[in-house]
């Protein structure tokens, strides 16, 4: 039962209506037996790991705070932190460190025994494992008592809307709500439909109508240079369409739920800068990572050279989290590369805009630096997106070459695109373009659309629903849900 | 040292500012010189001057000379009655 069903759609149906039907004191028993069903669904094998996660987390958490002495406590975060990151780590890691090593082994004439383990990564791990991890520092901070309710606390763990691929939450945001009686509200149910229609449009019109044509050049044996161009900027815009898709459903059912989950997402692709950029994309990890992983990093830190490390240092965690592979460890060094060079040249980079009179076309200064940024984001998809690291330095060659991006090689490249495909692209990209252009002018486009008569409001919806359903295809899965 | 000419200090320390430059308006990011960078070491010099530890709510909360004052005060730092 993924997200993109009508199994789903009737499942979150049926929780809703179960959930203002029956009493506040009981809607948590609802709402984590709805979560476990959701969850195995999708991997029933991996249950187990979850229930075990919960009670270890929620019990730690209860350890950390009865410890008297900030020495006792932090030696009790380390332990619980450790046993949390064993389990994603031997899931996810092992076979990455395995054969990391095997390969050291093999080019350096050793003798390596151990042998490939069949290990499958459990569904959502990275996800849970990082949410437990906020939750047990914020214990010892003192910013978070240790939830005493297990009902809650593993409601809190493995909320469905968000189990899967996140808005990572933390447990003060959380926790508190679902203990506050939620009332039926017209309004967060009409958002929530909104929000999970427009999630299934980005994800059946854009995102998985796009990744077979991306597919088809990244496992084409010999792409173009054009073609790998278009179809890393054609992945870039299906990664989001796909990722920003599984949030707007997360936040949609959560909403219909009265739950308010955290955006997750704000146009990433017309960020200014680096920096910019990764506050606008994937929000809650970025925010975790600078939490939890740079801000500690910092302590003490004064001179410039250390922050750098700690900003490449704090990259590199966010690589390793999306994936076992030495493409996204990469992919994270990239990042970490251009926000420090990013810093270093700042200065410079100013002093040539004033030098060229670029600062006095602001307009233009700001496009050209969403440009550039983008096409950063998108050389930085090269690793993300290939399956080795040598095809992906094979990739980054052609991306780099600047016969890849002569005109007539970029229109030949379109080729790969199906006539009709294109053209649907094309219609659904343009209609995603001017809900953002509202959404930029006017804060929210569904308050705008709120604004417009009702013949406009529903024809707009109808046209969403009937684009879904006659054109809409499915893929794999989310992208993310992988992670 | 009076609380306010260490916390004066700071600024004209870590970010390299003249004296006159460490005005009460001083906000994060509206300086060349006081960037996001520049703020995780004010923030490692401010711990150490006052021996105090800044969360990472209250490091996203401190983003103006005035709201760094009002951090402190809450930490116990008494900028008033010194």
């Amino acid at each position: 039962m993924t997200f993109i069903s009508i199994e789903f759609l009737l499942f979150l149906a049926i929780t809703v209506l179960l959930n203002y039907i029956i009493p506040h004191r009981v809607r948590w028993i609802l709402l984590l037996v709805a979560s476990y069903v959701f969850y195995a669904s999708l991997s029933i094998q991996f249950i187990l790991l979850l229930l075990i996660s919960t009670a270890f987390t929620y019990f730690t958490g209860i350890f950390i705070e009865k410890q008297e002495t900030k020495k006792q406590k932090k030696k009790a975060m380390v332990v619980g932190i450790s046993v949390l990151l064993f389990f994603l780590g031997w899931f996810k890691y092992f076979n990455f460190v395995n054969e990391s090593l095997r390969s050291l082994a093999t080019f350096m004439g050793w003798n390596y025994a151990i042998p490939y383990q069949e290990i499958v990564l459990p569904l959502a791990i990275s996800f849970y494992t990082f949410q437990a991890v906020s939750y047990l520092v914020d214990i010892f901070y003192g910013k978070q008592k240790a939830e005493r309710h297990y009902g809650y606390f593993s409601v809190y763990f493995a909320f469905f809307p968000q189990l899967v691929a996140g808005p990572i939450e933390r447990a003060r945001k959380l926790i508190p709500q679902l203990k506050v009686e939620q009332r039926l509200s017209y309004e967060n149910l009409v958002y929530g439909m909104k929000r999970i229609a427009w999630g299934f449009f980005k994800k059946t019109l854009i995102a998985d109508r796009l990744a077979p044509i991306v597919a088809s050049v990244y496992d084409s044996p010999n792409p173009s240079g054009s073609e790998i161009v278009l179809a890393t900027i054609l992945f870039s815009i299906q990664l989001y369409a796909d990722f920003s898709a599984c949030s707007d459903i997360a936040i949609g059912s959560a909403r219909m739920l009265g739950i308010n989950l955290t955006e997750n997402f704000k146009q990433p692709h017309f960020a200014v800068s680096i920096s910019d950029f990764w506050s606008r994309w994937h929000i809650t990890l970025s925010t975790w990572l600078r939490d939890y992983i740079f801000f500690p990093l910092c302590k003490r830190k004064k001179k410039r050279s250390e922050i750098y490390f700690a900003i490449v240092i704090t990259f590199l965690v966010s690589g390793i989290w999306h994936g076992a592979a030495w493409t996204f460890v990469i992919w994270g060094l990239i990042h970490g590369f251009y926000r420090v060079f990013g810093d270093a040249t700042k200065s410079y980079r100013e002093s040539m805009a004033s030098f060229i009179r670029l600062d006095r076309s602001p307009v233009l200064h700001r496009w050209l630096k969403i440009a550039i940024t983008f096409l950063l984001v998108c050389f930085s998809r090269v690793f993300f997106r290939s399956d080795t690291v040598s095809q992906a330095f094979e990739h980054a060659k052609l991306f780099l070459s600047i016969s890849s991006w002569s005109p007539v090689g970029m229109i030949k490249a379109f080729e790969i695109f199906p006539l009709f495909d294109l053209l649907l692209f094309i219609f659904f990209f343009i209609i995603l373009q001017l809900f953002q252009y509202i959404e930029r002018n006017n804060g929210s486009a569904w308050e705008f659309l709120s604004k417009h008569s009702t013949f406009t409001r529903l024809a707009f919806y109808i046209f969403l629903i009937f684009s879904v359903l006659v054109l809409g295809v499915t893929g794999d899965g989310f992208v993310y849900g992988g992670f | 040292m009076r609380n306010i000419e260490k916390y004066r200090n700071a600024f004209i320390h870590v970010l390299e500012l003249e004296e006159d430059e460490v005005v009460e308006n001083l906000e994060l990011a509206e300086s060349a010189e006081w960037d996001s960078i520049a703020h995780m070491a004010l923030i490692s010099e401010i711990e150490d001057v006052f021996d105090v530890s800044l969360d990472s709510e209250w490091m996203t909360e401190f983003n103006s000379y005035q709201s760094g004052i009002e951090l402190l005060e809450r930490l116990g730092v008494d900028f008033i009655n010194e």
